[in-house]
This record gives C-alpha cells, sequence and structure tokens, in this order.
C-alpha cells in the first residue's frame, strides 16, 4: 500500500512538471501586478452628494461596495451583509463583523443604516427602502421595510450603484467606502487611479495600483493595447472583434453567453406598421432566421443560438421553459401562405395588393454594435419573400422617440442584456404595458402583465422565478413580443499572459484579481 | 472708428439672441428624454413617477419657452445650468475643458497660417512647374481627406509605428503636437487655396502687370502690392477658421482623448445633456461674433477707406 502511495506521489509530481520538461521551462505560475491599465470608455465616475447614487460606476466599485453581490448564476450572495431574511414584508439583516471604513470607522448597524440612508437622499432611490422602517437590532443586526412591499430590494442591492459610503467626507473628493482600494488621483475625463487598501478585510487584492483610462474612440482603445499603453480594454464592441490584430498580440475573454440579440415585434402599431399583429407572420420570421449561420459569422464566432433572451443559468431559469424556433424556411413559407400573404413573380409576396413590406429599425444601443445582421437579415427575410425596409440609427434618442414611442416600424433590433440580478427587471421594463421606458407597441398586454405584476410582488423568490419563466415563455414563444437570435458573452481584450477573473456583469469584474502568467 | 465699434457691438446682440433661442429650440426639439436614457443606461428599475420627479428636478417639465427665458435669466447671473449626465455646473465644466481646446485651436490657427500663406504663395507663383502641381495635389487631397482618418493614420504611423508619441494624453505640450498636426494639416490646405487663388488674382490686375514691367522684384511685388490687397478678404476667411478650428476639434478631441469642449460637447450629445449642449453653442456664437468682430475691425483699421458694407466681400 505504501509503495502504492509513493508510485501515485511520484506520478504527481511528474505530472505537475510536465509542461515544464516538455517545453524545458518552469511551470507557469500566476504572479501579482504592480499597475493594472485598463481602458474603459466613458467617464462616468461622480460621487457628487446629490446624485452619488446615479453614476457611481466601475471605478468607484473597487472603493466602495454593496451590501450583496451577483453569484454565478446572478442570485445575490452575501457581502457587507452576511445573512438576510425576508418575511412578513421585513427584511431582518445581519452584518459580517470585523469590517472598517477606510477612516478606521467600524462597519456596524448604525453605519450601515446612515449609508442607507443615503440613497433617500440621492436623485435615484431606486432601492425604495421605507426610510421611516429602520430599527437597529443589535450592534450588527437591523431591520427595515420596502416602499413599495417588494421582496426584490436585496436583489437591487446588487447594482453598483447602491454601494455603501461612510456619512464621513466628502464623497466626491474622498470617497470612503470599505472596498479593496483606496482613491488615489482622478482626472476628469482622463483617468482614475486607485492603491491597494492594504488593511482590506476580505481576499487581498493581487494588484498593486489600478488605473482607469477613459478612451471614448473604440479604435484608439484597441490601438492603445497594441501601443502597450493599456493592459485591457473592459468595453469591446463587435468591430474592435473584426479588427483584432492575427499576430497573437492580443488576447480575447470571454464570460458566458449574457447578451441577448433579438427583434422586438410592433404588436399594436398602426397601418402601415400593423401587420405583424398577425402571428403566423412574426412565426414565419421567426423561423427564416438561419441562427447558426449568424452565430459564425458575428462575433468573433463566439455567439451562441438563442431560444431567449435570458440566458438558461441565469436565477437558475433553465431553458424547459422555452422551445424555441429552428431555421426552417418552408414552415416560414407556409405560415405566409396562411395567412394570405401569396409569393408573385418576382418571389416577393403580397396580399390584397398590398405588399410585405416591413420596417426594422436597428439602433440600440448603436449601429455599429450589431453591424451587419441587420443586412444579413434583410437577406434571409427576402429570401421568403418579405421586402425590408432597413433604417439603421445611430442615436438612443433619436430611436426611442422617433421609432419607438411612435411604433413607427415593425421590427426593432436590440442588443441588451439583464444585467441586474432583479429577475423581473429586464422583461418588466421592456415587454410590461406600464414600461417607462416607451416600449408600449412592443409590450404584449393583458396577462403578462397580470404575470409580470405578480411577480414583482410575489413574497419569496421561488415564486418570483417561477413566474419570470411564465413571463419569459409568454414574450419569446407564445406571444413572439421579441424574436430572439443569438446569446453574446461579455469581452475583455488583453496582452498576453493575463487571467481576468471574467463575469458576465462587466460592473463585476474584479480587477483586483487580475494576474499574468510568470 | 468708435462709431463703428459701437454699431457693431449693437448689431451683434440680436444676432446673439436670435442664436440662442434657434439653439435652445433645435436641442429642445431634439428627440430624446436625457432622464429615461440616463436611467435605461444605468440599469436600474424605476416607475414612471421617479421618472417624472427627476424631470421636475432638472426642470424638463416646463414648456420649452418657458425654459428658455428661465435660461435667459439664469444667463445674466452667469448660471449656465447643472450637466444631467455629472451633476456639476456647466461653468465649471467649461473652465475645465475650455483651456485644452483653446491650446488646441491657437496652436493649429497659427501653423495653418504660416503653412497656408507659404502653400499659397508657392503655387500661385510657380504656377506650372512640378513643385507647384505636387504642392497643389497634396493640398487638394488634405482638403479631401476626412480629419478623423487623417487623426488614425497619424496614430497609426507615429505611435504605433513609429512610437514616438503616446495615444494617452498626460497633460505635455509633446501631447499635443499629432492632433494639432491633423488640424493644421486640413485647414491649412484649405486656406491655402484661398491665398493661391487670390494671389493669382491680384497678380492678373494692370497694376500689377505695369510693376512687374517696370523691373520691380517678385519679392517687393508681392510684399507691396499683392499682400495689401489680398489681406482683407483673408482676414474674414481667417476669423470664420479660427471658429471652425474650435468646432472642428470636436473629432479631433476624441480621437486623441483630449478632454476638451469637443469631447465634452459630443458627449452631452449622446446624452442629451441640454445644459451643456446650449452653453456649448452660446460660446461657439460668441466665438464666431468675435472672431468677426475682430476681423471687420483688423480691415477697418488696415484700409479705413473702405466701406462698411465691403469688409470680408472685396
Amino acid at each position: 500500500m505504501n509503495k502504492f502511495k509513493q508510485l501515485l506521489g511520484v506520478s504527481g509530481v511528474l505530472a505537475a512538471s510536465l509542461p515544464a520538461l516538455i517545453s524545458g521551462v518552469p511551470a507557469a505560475q500566476a504572479e501579482d501586478i504592480q499597475q493594472l491599465r485598463i481602458a474603459v470608455k466613458k467617464d462616468r465616475y461622480s460621487v457628487d452628494p446629490k446624485k452619488f447614487n446615479f453614476t457611481t460606476r466601475r471605478p468607484a466599485g473597487q472603493i466602495v461596495e454593496t451590501a450583496v453581490k451577483p453569484d454565478e448564476n446572478f442570485i445575490p450572495q452575501g457581502v457587507l451583509f452576511e445573512t438576510w431574511d425576508y418575511k412578513d414584508g421585513v427584511y431582518s439583516i445581519k452584518l459580517r463583523e470585523g469590517i472598517k471604513f477606510h477612516d478606521g470607522q467600524t462597519f456596524d448597524a448604525k453605519a450601515a443604516i446612515d449609508a442607507l440612508k443615503l440613497y433617500d437622499q440621492g436623485r435615484s432611490d431606486f432601492l425604495q427602502i421605507d426610510q421611516e422602517s429602520f430599527d437597529q437590532t443589535g450592534p450588527y443586526t437591523f431591520t427595515f421595510k420596502s416602499e413599495i412591499n417588494s421582496s426584490l430590494v436585496i436583489e437591487n442591492m446588487t447594482h453598483r450603484g447602491a454601494s455603501l459610503f461612510s456619512i464621513n467626507g466628502e464623497r466626491a473628493e474622498n470617497p470612503i467606502g470599505t472596498g479593496s482600494y483606496l482613491l488615489d488621483s482622478y482626472k476628469p475625463k482622463q483617468s482614475i487611479s486607485m492603491k491597494r487598501n492594504a488593511d482590506y478585510w476580505g481576499d487581498a487584492p493581487k494588484v498593486e495600483n489600478i488605473t482607469y483610462h477613459f478612451i471614448a474612440d473604440d479604435q484608439v482603445r484597441l490601438l492603445a493595447l497594441q501601443n502597450k499603453e493599456v493592459d485591457i480594454v473592459a468595453e469591446v464592441t463587435p468591430q474592435m472583434l473584426l479588427s483584432l490584430p492575427k499576430d497573437g498580440s492580443v488576447v480575447v475573454h470571454e464570460s458566458r453567453p449574457i447578451r441577448y440579440v433579438a427583434l422586438l415585434t410592433n404588436l399594436h402599431g398602426k397601418a402601415p406598421y400593423d401587420t405583424l399583429k398577425d402571428k403566423r407572420v412574426r412565426e414565419a420570421l421567426a423561423y427564416a432566421i438561419n441562427r447558426e449561420q449568424l452565430a459564425q459569422v458575428l462575433f468573433n464566432g463566439k455567439g451562441v443560438v438563442a431560444k431567449g433572451i435570458l440566458p438558461d443559468w441565469m436565477f437558475g431559469l433553465g431553458d424547459k421553459h422555452v422551445d424555441g424556433f429552428d431555421y426552417n424556411t418552408q414552415k416560414a413559407e407556409a405560415l405566409l401562405d396562411e395567412a394570405g400573404w401569396t409569393k408573385g413573380s418576382d418571389g416577393m409576396r403580397s396580399k390584397d395588393g398590398k405588399p410585405l413590406k416591413l420596417r426594422l429599425v436597428a439602433a440600440y444601443p448603436n449601429v455599429s454594435s450589431v453591424r451587419p445582421m441587420p443586412e444579413l437579415l434583410e437577406q434571409m427575410f427576402r429570401g421568403i419573400g418579405i421586402d425590408i425596409e432597413l433604417v439603421q440609427v445611430d442615436d438612443s434618442g433619436v430611436y426611442d422617440d422617433t421609432y419607438l414611442a411612435t411604433g413607427e416600424a415593425d421590427l426593432y433590433m436590440e442588443f441588451a442584456s439583464n444585467n441586474n440580478a432583479d429577475p423581473t427587471y429586464l422583461l418588466y421594463n421592456l415587454f410590461h404595458s406600464k414600461t417607462p421606458w416607451g416600449y408600449q407597441y412592443t409590450a404584449p398586454g393583458g396577462k403578462l402583465d397580470t404575470i409580470l405584476d405578480n411577480a414583482r410582488q410575489a413574497q419569496s423568490r421561488e415564486k418570483v422565478i417561477e413566474l419570470v419563466r411564465e413571463a419569459h415563455r409568454e414574450i419569446v414563444q407564445t406571444k413572439l413580443a421579441a424574436i430572439p437570435i443569438l446569446m453574446v458573452p461579455n469581452f475583455n481584450l488583453s496582452r498576453p499572459g493575463l487571467n481576468i477573473p471574467m463575469f458576465e456583469h462587466a460592473d463585476w469584474i474584479d480587477y483586483g484579481q487580475v494576474t499574468q502568467t510568470k | 472708428m468708435k462709431q463703428f465699434v459701437f454699431k457693431r457691438t449693437l448689431s451683434g446682440i440680436p444676432t446673439l439672441f436670435g442664436m440662442t433661442l434657434i439653439g435652445f429650440l433645435i436641442i429642445g426639439l431634439t428627440p430624446g428624454d436625457p432622464i429615461e436614457m440616463e436611467l435605461r443606461r444605468l440599469g436600474v428599475s424605476f416607475t414612471a413617477e421617479q421618472v417624472e420627479a427627476l424631470r421636475v428636478e432638472y426642470g424638463l417639465d416646463k414648456p420649452l419657452i418657458q425654459r428658455y427665458f428661465i435660461w435667459l435669466l439664469d444667463l445674466f447671473r452667469l448660471d449656465l445650468g447643472t450637466s444631467i449626465a455629472s451633476g456639476r455646473p456647466v461653468l465649471e465644466l467649461f473652465k475645465e475643458h475650455l483651456p485644452i481646446t483653446a491650446t488646441l485651436s491657437v496652436l493649429a490657427f497659427v501653423s495653418s497660417l504660416a503653412l497656408s500663406l507659404v502653400l499659397g504663395t508657392i503655387t500661385a507663383v510657380s504656377q506650372r512647374t512640378s513643385v507647384s502641381t505636387s504642392l497643389y495635389v497634396l493640398t487638394m487631397f488634405l482638403v479631401s481627406v476626412p480629419s478623423f482618418w487623417l487623426a488614425l493614420f497619424l496614430l497609426a504611423v507615429f505611435a504605433l509605428g513609429l512610437g514616438w508619441f503616446k495615444l494617452l494624453q498626460f497633460g505635455n505640450a509633446q501631447d499635443l503636437i499629432l492632433p494639432v498636426i491633423t488640424l493644421t494639416l486640413g485647414n491649412a490646405a484649405v486656406m491655402s487655396r484661398l491665398v493661391r487663388e487670390r494671389i493669382i488674382a491680384v497678380m492678373s490686375e494692370d497694376y500689377i502687370r505695369l510693376a512687374i514691367t517696370k523691373g520691380l522684384s517678385r519679392r517687393a511685388i508681392l510684399g507691396r502690392h499683392v499682400l495689401k490687397s489680398i489681406l482683407p478678404p483673408l482676414i474674414t476667411n481667417w476669423a470664420i477658421s479660427f471658429g471652425s478650428l474650435l468646432g472642428g476639434s470636436v473629432i479631433i478631441e476624441n480621437i486623441f482623448n483630449l478632454p476638451g469642449l469637443g469631447q465634452l460637447a459630443l458627449q452631452a450629445i449622446a446624452e442629451r445633456d441640454f445644459a451643456i449642449l446650449q452653453a456649448y453653442l452660446l460660446f461657439m456664437g460668441l466665438v464666431f461674433f468675435l472672431a468677426n468682430f475682430a476681423a471687420d475691425l483688423t480691415n477697418h483699421w488696415l484700409m479705413p477707406q473702405l466701406k462698411e458694407d465691403d469688409h470680408g466681400v472685396r
């Protein structure tokens, strides 16, 4: 037996050293980094006292921490909160002990309540906590209620905008948080630098200093990486992926697929934008899309065929509740025939002398983010006899007011994601008829509104998820308010040798834990 | 002269007012609600009531004309409003961003001026030579090529290829070299064509031909006669060029990542940050007004015999 153990031990050592033996160099080891430079698009750093929860984003996220963070399934897990419970409309919180703010102040129940109360003074109180309900029940425990009797307050606390600041000090000049980094310097529109917090309560960061450089132009961000002026590019467009050098000087890092590309359909349009009121036409469109081909051509081949607009791993939703649509042009043509749209000698369809022509608007978040998908879809739809008027708008304001709010289009191509741990967030804001985002024409209304309202009011997470599955099916399968096309990962680019702990939500990539291979 | 200054100032007031009103209406009527755009970008859940409350807070709930007069009254108190995106006073943002744009524009203007005079003169006086033709083709190329392409080309060659410059700016004077060259090349090419045309036109005048036949040197003719004749239209053109440089720096600042007024304005357009946009329009209007005013004054001083209406058209 002992000999067997020895043999195992020797085998283990050999296996571990195999790469080194083969290559003649020591095995790759991760090492800490002194200075990490990250290129991001815009300077959205602001901790203005009146609106700090409005724009506090990624860079500030290293300095101040949230109470909870999303786990790998986007379910909240404790950071500053150790445990929480929601019962009879009351949240009971137990804080993690032994945490101090950067100025040495203990992070206890009083400090946490003070920090949460700051949100009521801000201009965007999206947590909607009943400010009168805070009750300190112990040095590290307290309770509160939701203003709107929501069971999803903790989920909303995963947003970086809900980070907890100390009420001491001037937040803009010297934000005091509990995070793993301290603000070092800030040059508006240029860069923000932070240094490692030696007294950090959690896992020590592996990077000594982090600097975010704000570079607005996509191509210049890529050039800066190639010119070794930054180490990581954190916001990557498909256009950048298409223009990557082939010499291995730039490495692509990707998360699991999270962003969806989908066509939202106009369900309530007035003529001439009323064609899609007929579900058979919506289904025909869904069957006419060759998703496999699009997945190969676009996004560096990293996209995957989508059955829905929420990924199956998110919230533990799974994908059994949706069926998806395969590529079946025969079925698509049969559906159009059945709907009375007959093919003419030119291969294009018409009904009662009216040609089958649809307006497709590609705009969100901008044209470059999905190009050339609109053109490819146009060809696919023409293949089944549907004429497409392609409108590409590079301004989300024009898109919102000119096409979305007026219903003056048939199809709206969107490239977006559910970037919130509240499972109802995306579906409610996009598809409830009371949508605050102006999607009235693509919201089915009726049964879906009831499901989403119930989901928002449900008092247990299990019930919320069950209702979200039901709503999701209603949207992408039963009503086809959205025709899913692809799911796409979140990308980063870096110089070779860097190990980035990728995460689906860009705000939650912990750049302090980046290492480099020796 | 005093009367001239007084008249010009007086005529500028309604122009500026009209410009602010038109600017305000254009910005106000542009599709896109800044509050909704910001909220969706942030990815947090909001109720319609909260959106409305924010709209009230920023005064976006009031009728456009009422908003204009409120803005105008605030303007007299030197209050340019507050940026929706950053929450900071617009005046403060302008103080931060103006120095870079002003430095960039002044440097580009001075170098454009010098280069355009040299290029324009050479191509005019040595017509039908290989040097003149080559320079003419070069200026045509520079006039045609978009500034963003030129900027990316210079970056690829001098930063990425030769490694002489950095892409990221750190506030050093050398950070402005490539942006100034980009702005200068395009602008000088345009300006040099006017210099060339004016010189060719003046050189064909009878009094110049007479001077040539009298044996006056080319340098003397150019310095004493031609320059004097071509200056008034050139000064007016230079004034417009200076304003265009300030406005044209938007793309260049974006590519070279310079935190100037152009970059501020570009971001404000995307975010419908009305307060910044309105202030930017006012500023650009003032620059064009003052530049033209300065050009008129200079012309008036150089050639007082010119009638007022002739300024800039002769």
